[in-house]
């Protein structure tokens, strides 16, 4: 039951980090690729409709750790604090430029911009935290600053990919240029893997099982979790068929 | 963490023996905390109640005989309530990951049970909310429009499934149902029926989600009557009138609804928090009593919450009951007559001048469930001042200094966005829907649809 959980954890982890990251990438690619605010537009058309059921992965990967890990989570989020907030600051930037960016262009951007990178840099930072040897406690910047900033080039490289799959027009041509002439298609696969990977290695390391909930909570919290999975990915998998193609501008924002 | 504490100790200390942390963490993290949640509940509270009355409108305009303007009613209350959407994602983020960051002693002591709630509530509940509100946006003309309009009930049906889990959550803070204690002093789940089925969970569902559809009605109302003050235009297809008439016609029963459920809530309050019952008559000699029995029960302390705060906010939300029923019973009248509903300017700035008040009544109703249980953050169990996590102060400033203005400027563009769309009114809504049935040409939905 407990490895159950665990597995489950780092599946939503997992999930958040290959979908999510992909919108990571692109924010922090959205000046290089979009150049002026028309061929912005059609980056940011990329986030569409998928931000809101990709980012939601991670609140569901956090809901899972507090129920299947309550000790572990709170001794892990209270320890990284500080390398938290600028994650949590970042999704907040990110998720109001992506919102608000119809209504004023240049701040969205810029938003976006700064949110992605604070989210991509926050994240790597975490990943070198939980690599070392205390877990709950800050990466030192020797070994945090490069891990993040290896990080964040993972996650934009992943993004480059998915502008190649998703974009159209000239940020398009230029996420495949870089991506390489084959459409994105190959090295996507590739960052998609080595991201779902990351965080699960990650956090192989955690002593998870011995510090499951209650053997009540779990034989509540996991069959419940494994019955509606299927729903959920079908949910998902809906999505991605109807709007997964290319992005057209017009799908840029609901307002 | 390898080699760290067992369960049931914080950080090497028996759960007695935990030092006090500093008073200034326990109060950034309390004012962090307050200041999240009020934020995210001023959202979800519109958010709720508006998905709910554009979950039947748009049944209504899916309906055999529906006309263009129930169409466009939809789509004008839909922009409204996807802008107020977005920052409620934003803000119960910030919330889920404060209980981890800020709260540590609260998972360790009691997440067994909370925890799980939590856990469901994101994964049943908000996870599928939002990949189908993400199918719902950019669905217009992709979909068949009765599955679109199951797309949207379930987007609903889960927000309220959402509200459930997160009041299991607060309901078992506010009563404990469904746990038991751990030889180590710490709780863990035994009964989940009964945690899932406390009547204090149920009990506040019912009043959180008719006050929410109360906002969300007289929300709709007051911009109504905005744009008919205004006269900007012939009402021609009866557009604002039938708003304010749905707005008018659902705040009624919505009140009384949340009346009752409150009224509900206050006659199991003498059992289960009589001290919250106590501050709020103002009762010193009751007060006294319980301090005293309490004190004896829980060995010395402060068993008194925050009385003029406590007070006051029950005071406020039963005063805005007040303000609210009066002017709606008058409109409930007066929104029968067609001329009215048109000419009657006064009425029209009333209508406007109630939009705030449920806003007011929810966030005081909020304040005196939560700070009327104090010292308490799990209500006889567990003390707030033992809940909070062992960072230092600085680290705690930190995240306050970050999250709070975050949040500020957040609430106030997203409302200066809301207020602004509103304002302009049906006629300027350019969604992207309408963009792309332009382009997808007619072949690829049914043409009373677009």
């Amino acid at each position: 039951m407990e490895l159950t959980a665990a597995l489950l954890l780092g599946l939503f982890f997992a999930g958040y980090f290959l979908l999510g990251g992909a919108d990571i990438g692109l924010g922090m690619l959205l000046p290089y690729l979009g150049r002026d605010r028309a061929e912005r537009d059609l980056v940011a058309a990329g986030f569409w409709p998928m931000f809101l059921a990709n980012e939601v992965w991670l609140v569901a990967a956090a809901g899972v750790f507090i129920g299947c890990f309550p000790h572990l989570e709170g001794e892990l989020f209270s320890g990284l604090l500080l390398v938290l907030v600028p994650v949590i600051a970042g999704w907040m930037i990110r998720d109001a430029g992506i919102w608000w960016r119809r209504q004023v262009p240049s701040a969205g951007d810029a938003l976006i911009f700064v949110g992605s990178w604070l989210l991509a840099l926050g994240w790597g930072w975490a990943v070198a935290s939980l690599l070392s040897e205390h877990h709950d406690a800050p990466a030192p910047f020797a070994v945090g600053a490069p891990t993040a900033a290896a990080v964040a080039l993972l996650f934009m490289t992943h993004g480059m990919g998915y502008a190649a799959l998703r974009l159209t027009g000239r940020p398009f041509q230029r996420a495949r240029m870089m991506a390489g002439h084959r459409a994105g298609g190959n090295s996507f696969a590739l960052t998609s893997v080595v991201m779902a990977a990351m965080p699960v290695l990650a956090g192989a390391g955690l002593p998870l099982t011995e510090h499951a909930a209650g053997e009540e909570s779990l034989r509540l919290l996991v069959p419940v979790l494994i019955a509606v999975l299927p729903l959920l990915i079908a949910a998902q998998a809906w999505l991605w068929r109807t709007f997964g193609g290319r992005a057209e501008p017009t799908d840029r924002a609901y307002f | 963490m390898r080699g760290a504490p067992r369960r049931g100790t914080w950080r090497g200390e028996p759960w007695a023996d935990r030092g006090g942390v500093q008073a200034d963490t326990l109060d950034l993290a309390r004012w962090q905390f307050a200041l999240t949640a009020g934020g995210h509940f001023l959202f979800v509270s519109l958010t709720i109640g508006l998905a709910t009355i554009l979950a039947v409108l748009q049944t209504r305009a899916t309906l055999r005989g529906a006309r263009p303007v129930h169409l466009r009613m939809v789509r004008f209350w839909g922009q409204l309530y996807v802008i107020n959407y977005a920052i409620g994602i934003v803000t119960g983020l910030v919330m889920e990951f404060q209980f981890g960051m800020a709260w540590a002693g609260l998972g360790e002591f009691g997440g067994d049970v909370f925890g799980a709630s939590l856990a469901l509530e994101t994964v049943l509940a908000f996870f599928v909310e939002s990949t189908f509100l993400a199918l719902w946006l950019l669905g217009w003309d992709r979909f068949n429009k009765w599955v679109h309009l199951g797309v949207l009930w379930v987007v609903t049906l889960t927000a309220y499934l959402s509200a459930y889990w997160i009041l299991v959550t607060n309901g078992f803070l506010n009563h404990p149902a469904g746990h038991a204690t751990t030889s180590d002093g710490t709780l863990e789940l035994a009964d989940p029926g009964a945690l899932m089925t406390n009547p204090s969970t149920l009990l506040a569902f019912g009043h959180v989600v008719a006050g929410a559809l109360l906002t969300a009605a007289l929300f709709m109302a007051g911009v109504s009557a905005y744009h008919l003050f205004r006269r900007a235009g012939p009402d021609e297809d009866g557009f604002h009138r039938r708003s304010l008439r749905l707005g008018v016609y659902t705040a009624l029963p919505a009140l009384f609804v949340t009346v009752s459920f409150g009224g509900v809530q206050q006659g199991r309050l003498g059992e289960w928090q009589p001290m919250k019952l106590a501050v709020l008559e103002n009762d010193t000699a009751e007060i006294a009593r319980l301090q005293a029995e309490l004190a004896e029960r829980f060995g010395p302390g402060d068993y008194v919450p925050p009385e003029a705060l406590t007070r006051g906010a029950g005071m406020l939300m039963m005063t805005v009951f007040a303000l609210i029923m009066f002017p709606l019973l008058v409109s409930v009248v007066l929104a029968a007559f067609r001329r009215a509903v048109h000419g009657f300017r006064a009425w029209h700035v009333l209508l406007m001048a109630l939009v705030p008040l449920p806003y007011v009544a929810m966030i005081a109703g909020w304040v005196f469930r939560e700070a009327g249980r104090q010292p308490w953050v799990i209500y006889g169990l567990l003390r707030t001042e033992d809940a909070v996590s062992d960072v230092p102060t600085a680290q705690m400033w930190v995240s306050f200094g970050v999250f709070v203005p975050l949040f500020a400027l957040l609430v106030v563009v997203n409302w200066w966005l809301l207020l602004r769309w509103a304002r302009r009114g049906p006629q300027a809504q350019a969604p992207g829907a309408e963009d792309r049935i332009a382009l997808a040409g007619p072949e690829r939905r049914e043409p009373s649809w677009s």
